[in-house]
């Protein structure tokens, strides 16, 4: 593979076309809404996430690139601490196991680019270190921002952008709306989307990793989970 | 209570299924080697898939270990359905959401699916049959062969006798097209050997069967396609199709030739 697909991973990674199952999830967005969130609200939704869960997975992504590039010395790339650290700040079961789903597409698209890649190679570290829970999305995505030659910058961007537009285009199936009203609530955020890119790309290790939760949104999340009339996974 | 009302040609057989080398990137089906036969079943809502695949799990389950998996616009009513219709343990049918777009599901980005098959064909191994059912939309939605080995097209003649003359991918050129609940036909004044025929026409001599569940003969017939698809797969004479996303040569209405329809385009786009 050329080495110069960094600008084009970038885009890839946050492209709703990519085939990877995210059309199945609304960043429980239809549990929020279900819960009776006002859909005017649906751009606050998305402000909230970005400056909590979404800045925490971006962190965890752009640590998982850096586990993947610069390994300890003489060693394969080991993605346990990052997939620990992200799963304990991910209080929801519900919510670990969408990301978990969300990570299992994306690594069968990296073993695809390519299987021999050492970042690609060290994917199953992550699950070895949380039995039972697949490598979470950020940490594929990480590993994937590596095959790619992504920035750190970039990889957040992708985590985040791709968080806002999973709610936007989960928002046009559940509420009736104008597409291209969504468009403007993206472009509204973006101050937002860059100060969360900043922060995420300046994280270095697992520790660092900032652990902001939304107890809402965990709350949404488990009460979707045992719904039986879902549009969408989580 | 009514006599099979299918043309003579209904002995359907699996060797009909086979048509031109595909082009597809052999990395983009899955099949090699792999015991259990992935099928789909797609076709319009309403049409009868998921009373099609309780069928199959009561006539089969017993000679073979077999699994489904339910895509519904609203998660798992049709799991729920089976379920209740008592043909395979609870655990052997799962629902996977699809976004409220079940065409993606199965062609576009078939992540959720190849998830649900994968977790059932180590869950329960060895599988003989996993069923994927699509949920219940157009005309133009058909399995991706990255996603199912072989895939049954489901109409039904209270959707009207001229669906089948209507073409694309699915009625062209699914391994077996399905026109069913037969034995209504006499109540919806259709034709049922002209809907066979006009169907014929379109799919270049690949089998149509003409169903009905209390109609023996036909439920026989489609569980022996099932049986020799399995045989075919396992002995690596099969090799999937895709029936493309697109109706090559649909002309409409006016152009009723009786030519023209699906000619063996179903690769390469």
């Amino acid at each position: 593979m050329s080495t110069d697909t960094g600008a084009l991973g970038a885009l890839l990674l946050a492209d709703a076309r990519l085939p990877t199952g995210g059309h199945a999830h609304s960043a429980t967005l239809e549990a929020a809404l279900e819960a009776g969130l006002p859909e005017e609200r649906i751009p606050d939704y998305i402000r909230a996430r970005l400056a909590t869960v979404g800045r925490t997975e971006a962190a965890a992504a752009v640590v998982a690139l850096r586990a993947a590039r610069d390994p300890e010395p003489g060693a394969e790339p080991d993605y346990g601490p990052v997939q620990e650290a992200l799963a304990a700040r991910t209080p929801s079961r519900a919510l670990r196991e969408a990301s978990a789903t969300l990570g299992r597409g994306l690594a069968r698209l990296a073993r695809r680019v390519d299987a021999d890649h050492p970042a690609v190679r060290a994917l199953p570290t992550a699950q070895a270190a949380t039995p039972g829970l697949r490598a979470l999305r950020p940490v594929v995505l990480g590993a994937l921002a590596a095959v790619f030659g992504m920035t750190a910058e970039q990889t957040a961007r992708a985590a985040l952008y791709e968080d806002a537009q999973t709610v936007t285009a989960a928002a046009l199936k559940l509420r009736p709306g104008d597409p291209l009203t969504a468009v403007r609530w993206l472009l509204d955020l973006s101050p937002r989307i860059e100060e969360s890119v900043r922060a995420a790309a300046a994280t270095d290790v697992p520790h660092d990793i900032p652990a902001h939760s939304a107890p809402l949104i965990d709350r949404w999340a488990e009460a979707h989970a045992r719904e039986t009339r879902r549009l969408f996974v989580a | 209570m009514p006599e099979n009302t299918a043309s003579p040609e209904n002995t359907v057989s699996p060797d009909a299924t086979a048509s031109p080398k595909s082009t597809a990137d052999a990395a983009a089906t899955a099949s090699g080697g792999r015991r259990t036969l992935r099928l789909g079943v797609a076709g319009p809502v309403g049409t009868g898939k998921s009373s099609l695949i309780a069928t199959l799990c009561r006539e089969l389950s017993g000679e073979l270990a077999m699994a489904v998996v339910t895509n519904d616009i609203y998660t798992d009513e049709d799991a729920r359905f089976l379920r209740s219709a008592g043909v395979l343990p609870g655990e052997r049918i799962r629902a996977v959401e699809t976004g409220a777009c079940p065409h993606t599901a199965i062609r576009d980005d078939i992540t959720a699916n190849l998830d649900a098959v994968e977790d059932m064909e180590e869950d329960f191994a060895p599988l003989d049959l996993v069923l994927v059912e699509s949920g219940g939309d157009n005309l133009t939605a058909t399995f991706s062969p990255a996603l199912i080995d072989a895939q049954i097209f489901c109409l039904d003649v209270a959707g009207g006798g001229d669906v089948a003359r209507k073409g694309g991918p699915g009625i062209g050129r699914a391994d077996l097209l399905i026109v069913n609940k037969s034995d209504l036909a006499p109540y919806v004044g259709v034709d049922v050997e002209r809907m066979v025929a006009d169907a014929e026409r379109a799919r270049d001599g690949r089998p149509v069967l003409a169903l009905s569940r209390t109609d023996e003969p036909s439920v026989k017939a489609l569980c022996d396609w099932v049986r020799g698809v399995i045989e075919a797969h396992r002995s690596g004479a099969h090799t999937p199709q895709d029936p493309g996303p697109m109706a090559p040569h649909s002309h409409g209405p006016e152009d009723d030739g009786g030519h023209g329809h699906g000619h063996g385009h179903g690769h390469g786009h």
